[in-house]
């Protein structure tokens, strides 16, 4: 397996060539309090060395041992405590905490660029301080003021980490009907009672203490989703100096045996009458779970992304080390038996599939960051409408597009290998096996769809969807007569015609069956990436082309290279997904039930 | 893991339904034996073991994995005695000729089995899949003597056989292997070097191995055509036929895999070992590719097996859990919320498993069938059709659906949800083990470029057009069929496209040498996606015919035509995608340097 190495490179080129996101500080007051240029490449210098140094090499051990239970204590994989413990000392839970309470206060866009590396390096490792930061978001933004003093600060720190309570046993996509109860107590405190499954991070040796945000159900709440609340379930209850108390009556039950991520220790918890604290308003639980989703969706994605990009370096790496067979035009390592198999066509069309799916996902989330950063961050309130609507359109589809290429792009990558791709040693499949449940969790990718076709496209017809449309017909306008993008312009345009095309045909299909989304969706979805990666490589190639004269690096150069063959061999597909998408609901409803 | 049941309803229509198996048996040496009461107990029983047996190791299999001492393999718990059992029950001397111990059944009737054998339990069913091999090679190749002294106990499943291609350094090309054959005075070879992913190489399950291994003998030409075909016993063999000393072939360890954790998969030491040379010297590739086509055939059943299990643990899923409302109001009223069937977008899976797996089952009955006539067709020229045809076929058979199965157990896991990510659901030891049908036996890529290449171009597309003048057979003997319409336009349309897609990149190819390369995979699966709009349109008419006929089994001729529509409407498109790819230049693959892929 290669090293890990950081494609710093392509982050920078990212960041400060075609978003330049230093700009947009500059507008948000209270991000340039903390975000400044310098100290965010120091940050990603520091995240790029701590993810190769320590937790690459910990990956496949990880993988290999995986985590252990015993009597309702859980143990990570040799070196995991010693690595969290160098962690969170360089502060990294922090990162996009909120400074009042001891966080960094950085912008999604750097946070997005350091989650990839460590998701790349270990994804079962990010997981543990992903949970964290999730938890604390949503204590921020609805917590009460003593509880965010109480636990924002340790969980900044990593001293204590994070867990996610929602799925139970027959409960998962649809959280209206969970059972987990909380029963008012006298001191205003609640005793939870119920059963979690899949918690991710639920019981673990890394932190002193494990905060759950739980959602449970009052005795008297209304039936479905609008009765559900979140409360704050802490490991050990803490005292009123800060010190850690008695043991709170919740465990870990068990752990699952899972394809892969074997060393993200993932619980059944066991709450019994467990003490925990009501989080935002009563029967609001779903509502202030969503404050902190849009900021877990995209990190998911960029889960896609790490573990593609992962994959990408070692097939390189194998594709110039291996020889087999002659190059189709001659040999090229005459000295050797055979030539590096990167000389055959389909070789390569493995390699640059993914490469062009990971330099447009990388663009696509650092787009999406920007936008979440100008919905928390901007001072008027049009520039955050705005953003808000953007991220709300955008985020389904950084989920579910970057998990979904993500996933593809590491069976391309183990397919580079042969045989040897199979075989465990090599890390390859380990990067499939990993990278499988992203597309399951955090709303499985079906569900994205819905929520993108349904929420973000039908249910307000359409007007999400225009701000994207017209971003991208404002950008081909400006570069139509650009001779520099002629080559580009044309798909790009014919690209956002098809999808507005088919938007509007979904959105009177709709009008008249129920069924027309939920059909349709996931291809819709698919079809809504492509045409946004047309985009984001189009705004790449248009900075490539303003810098390649002279530039010896061959940075630029590829990045003309790689655009070119995502518009002439991918950007294709989205002509069988419209025509899938087109074809309407009937076909997919005509089985009954029983003839499957 | 969901419990194997052999969907014997669909097979039955496959084999009788679409491609008179009945008619096409009387047409073979094995006639009698093969009347349709005979054909339908054969199914019966070995679906029977196949439910019974073989299904309930799957998980156990996947658990355990094999096990490696210095003393051999031991294989997971059941298997032994499993194999014991499939052995006793004549299973392994199905399809060998009589004259070898067999019972000279055809070969599609065999595959039957391997697929029910593959679907239940992929792992074991490589132990007895990969001695088929062998004892072709061996009934092709084989003097009189190795016949008489290797054949019998292979053929009845009391030793089993390998194939020992790969070495550490050469894989697709082997023309590098370094394996060396020395003569020795008494006429066998010391045979030399190291094999690896050497699948049933070594294990508990039978008292010996034949190792089918190529090597080099000294002297012999570089390349593809210095290689030579010989057999390796594990235990050598006694002129009485007994079993004699150990031979020094070993197994030095085993690989740790994604998958098919029952099936030891190892890397074999030659030291010395005594072997014999089967077939001409130099000639071993020619020998091995043989019977490359239908050991490609059955590694495509691992396709059609992962589409069908995982539909089948998908399905029962979809039906038992319940997750919010359909959107046309309540279907479950009485429970908490309605089974996820209801919703379009798990049914937008449940019916790409399921127009994958009956599609499949279709393209491999009808490529076995082309098999049969080629061992066994009445005519010279009957045979040699039939075998342009399968030639033709097995690239897209084993590449493309093993492409879409595995896109299959993936849809499986994720109609599952959480649950399909965790190991007890078996959900995804499916994935795990389907991942390796993309890789060996000749890589997707290896297979398209095989198809392209050898198979269209160099026959200046001869293969193709015997495919589609069938499709446009179909299509004219349809034309006045109204109803039918629905199929055979698009069909007949894109049939004619494909002709087209052919010629311009066979123009392109004559100039630019990397062209092939550049739009093979494109290509294959454009193609895959064509033969399956085939049979799936041959399947919908017949489906239509009965309907309209008057049938009591009017569920299933109905849930056919629905599935026929899903493949068209909802799958098909994706050859518009397939065709602007593949022609899509290979200027865009090979432009970029090799020091730019990675910074």
């Amino acid at each position: 397996m290669a090293d890990y190495k950081a494609p710093l490179r392509d982050m920078r080129f990212l960041l400060n060539e075609v978003f330049e996101v230093a700009k947009q500080w500059e507008t948000m007051p209270r991000l340039s309090e903390t975000a400044d240029p310098e100290t965010a490449d120091a940050i990603l210098e520091e995240a790029a060395k701590i993810s190769q140094s320590l937790l690459a090499p910990l990956n496949r051990s990880g993988d290999e041992e995986g985590c252990r239970w015993e009597n309702g204590q859980v143990f990570t994989p040799a070196g995991f405590p010693q690595a969290y413990r160098t962690f969170i000392e360089g502060g990294w839970c922090g990162l996009g905490g909120n400074p009042e309470f001891g966080g960094m206060g950085m912008p999604k866009t750097i946070g997005a660029q350091v989650e990839e590396m460590i998701q790349s390096a270990n994804i079962s490792f990010g997981l543990y301080p992903m949970l964290t930061a999730g938890a604390c978001l949503a204590l921020d933004a609805h917590g009460a003021d003593e509880l965010r003093e109480k636990y924002l600060p340790n969980m900044y720190s990593g001293i204590w980490s994070g867990s996610m309570c929602l799925t139970e046993p027959h409960s998962g996509t649809d959280l209206g009907i969970i059972r987990t109860k909380a029963e008012p107590q006298a001191d205003g405190s609640y005793a939870v009672s119920g059963t979690k499954i899949f918690i991710t991070g639920g019981e673990h040796d890394l932190s002193d203490n494990i905060i759950h945000l739980v959602l449970a159900k009052l005795p008297d709440a209304p039936a479905g989703p609008k009765g559900i609340s979140l409360f704050l379930v802490p490991k050990f209850l803490v005292n009123e100096d800060g010190s850690l108390g008695a043991r709170n009556t919740l465990g870990c039950g068990s752990i699952e045996h899972k394809m892969g991520i074997k060393a993200s220790a993932t619980c059944v918890m066991n709450f019994d009458g467990a003490k925990g604290w009501l989080v935002g308003e009563l029967n609001k639980g779903l509502a202030c779970m969503f404050t902190m989703m849009n900021y877990e969706r995209l990190g998911v994605g960029v889960q896609g992304l790490a573990a593609a990009e992962r994959s990408y370096q070692n097939a390189v790496e194998y594709a110039r080390d291996r020889i087999q067979g002659r190059a189709a035009t001659g040999p090229v390592a005459k000295d050797k038996a055979a030539d590096p198999i990167i000389v055959h066509p389909d070789v390569r069309r493995m390699l640059m599939t993914i490469r062009a799916m990971n330099e447009g996902s990388r663009a696509f989330s650092t787009y999406v960051a920007s936008f979440l950063d100008m919905a928390k961050y901007a001072d008027d309130s049009a520039t955050r409408v705005n953003a808000e609507a953007l991220v709300a359109l955008l985020t389904p589809v950084a989920k579910a597009f970057l998990t979904d290429r993500g996933f593809d792009s590491t069976v391309f990558g183990q397919q580079v290998f042969g045989g040897h791709g199979y075989i465990r040693e090599w890390g390859q499949e380990q990067l499939v096996r990993d990278v499988r449940i992203a597309q399951i969790y955090e709303g499985t990718n079906g569900i994205q769809a819905l929520d993108l076709m349904g929420r973000k496209v039908a249910a307000n017809n359409g007007k999400f969807y225009e701000l994207f449309a017209n971003e991208v017909a404002a950008f081909i306008e400006a570069n139509r007569e650009n001779p520099a993008l002629a080559e580009f312009i044309a798909p790009l345009s014919a690209a956002i015609e098809r999808l507005s095309d088919v938007t509007e045909h979904v959105l009177n299909q709709v009008k008249s069956d129920p069924n027309a989304v939920g059909a349709a969706s996931v291809d819709y979805l698919d079809l809504f990436g492509y045409t946004s990666f047309a985009y984001m490589w189009a705004r790449m190639v248009l900075v490539a082309k303003s810098k390649v004269e002279g530039d010896t690096s061959g940075f630029y150069d590829s990045k003309i290279k790689t655009a070119r063959f995502f518009f002439s061999r991918l950007l294709p597909k989205t002509m069988a997904l419209a025509e899938s998408v087109k074809s309407g609901a009937a076909d997919t409803m005509a089985l009954a039930a029983e003839n499957f | 893991m969901p419990d194997y049941k052999a969907p014997i309803r669909d097979i039955k229509f496959v084999m009788n339904e679409l491609l008179d198996m009945p008619a096409h048996y009387q047409t073979l040496p094995s006639a009698e034996m093969t009347t349709p009461d005979m054909v339908d107990a054969i199914i019966q029983e070995g679906s029977k073991f196949c439910e019974q047996v073989l299904s309930p190791l799957n998980a156990v299999g996947d658990t355990e994995g094999c096990t490696w001492s210095e003393t051999g393999v031991t294989t997971p718990k059941g298997f032994k005695e499993a194999y014991k059992q499939y052995v006793d029950g004549g299973w392994p001397s199905m399809t060998a000729p009589e004259a070898v111990g067999g019972q000279g059944l055809p070969e599609s009737l065999g595959l039957v089995m391997s697929e029910m054998v593959g679907t239940s339990n992929w792992a074991w069913g490589m132990y007895p899949g990969l001695s088929h091999g062998a004892v072709n090679t061996m009934i092709l190749h084989g003097s009189d003597e190795q016949k008489e002294t290797y054949l019998p106990k292979l053929v009845s499943g009391e030793w089993t056989g390998t194939m020992c291609l790969t070495e550490p350094h050469c894989g697709s090309d082997l023309g590098t292997l370094r394996t060396k054959a020395e003569p020795n005075a008494d006429g066998s070879y010391s045979i030399s070097g190291t094999k690896i992913f050497i699948s049933s190489g070594e294990h508990d399950m039978a008292d010996n191995i034949i190792h089918i291994t190529l090597a080099r003998l000294p002297n012999a030409p570089s390349g593809t055509k210095g290689i030579s075909l010989f057999i390796v016993p594990k235990v050598l063999v006694n002129a009485d036929g007994s079993l004699g000393e150990r031979n020094t072939v070993t197994c030095g360890s085993i690989e740790h895999k994604m998958g098919i954790h029952g099936n030891s998969t190892c890397v074999m030491n030659f030291d010395g070992a005594k072997g014999y040379l089967i077939g001409p010297e130099n000639k071993g590739l020619n020998c091995m590719f043989t019977f490359m086509n239908f050991a490609r055939l059955g590694t495509a059943i691992q396709g059609l097996g992962a589409s069908e299990l995982s539909f089948q643990g998908a399905l029962k899923y979809a039906k038992e859990r319940l997750a919010m409302r359909s959107l046309t109001g309540p279907k479950n009223p009485g429970g908490i919320a309605d089974p996820i069937i209801v919703h379009p977008d798990v049914r937008r899976m449940l019916l790409t498993q399921k127009a994958f797996a009956e599609g499949s089952r279709a393209m491999i009955y009808f490529t076995a069938q082309q098999g049969d006539i080629v061992h066994e067709g009445e005519t010279e020229e009957a045979r040699k059709e039939a075998d342009e045809m399968m030639a033709f076929l097995t690239p897209i058979a084993k590449a493309f659906l093993t492409e879409v199965g595995y896109e299959s157990a993936n849809l499986g896991v994720q109609v599952y949800g959480g649950h399909g990510f965790i190991a007890e659901w078996g959900m995804e030891q499916i994935v795990r083990d389907t991942r390796i049908a993309l890789l060996y036996e000749g890589t997707t890529g290896i297979q398209a470029l095989d198809l392209l290449g050898r198979k269209i171009l160099m026959t200046q597309g001869e293969a193709l057009k015997r495919f589609t003048k069938l499709v446009h057979k179909f299509c004219t003997q349809e034309a006045d069929n109204q109803a039918a319409q629905e199929f055979v336009a698009p069909l007949a349309k894109l049939n004619k496209e494909w002709g087209e897609l052919t010629m311009k990149i066979g123009m392109v190819a004559m100039k630019d040498r990397e062209e092939v390369g550049s739009a093979a995979v494109d290509y294959l699966m454009y193609s895959g996606y064509a033969t399956l709009a085939y049979f799936w349109a041959r399947m919908a008419v017949i489906a239509q015919q009965k309907l309209a006929a008057g049938t009591d089994e009017e569920a299933f001729y109905t849930a056919k035509l629905q599935t026929a529509r899903f493949y068209f409407k909802r799958i098909l498109p994706r050859t518009l995608a397939h065709a602007a790819s593949a022609v899509g230049g290979a200027s865009t693959l090979m432009q970029m340097d090799v020091e730019s892929f990675a910074f």
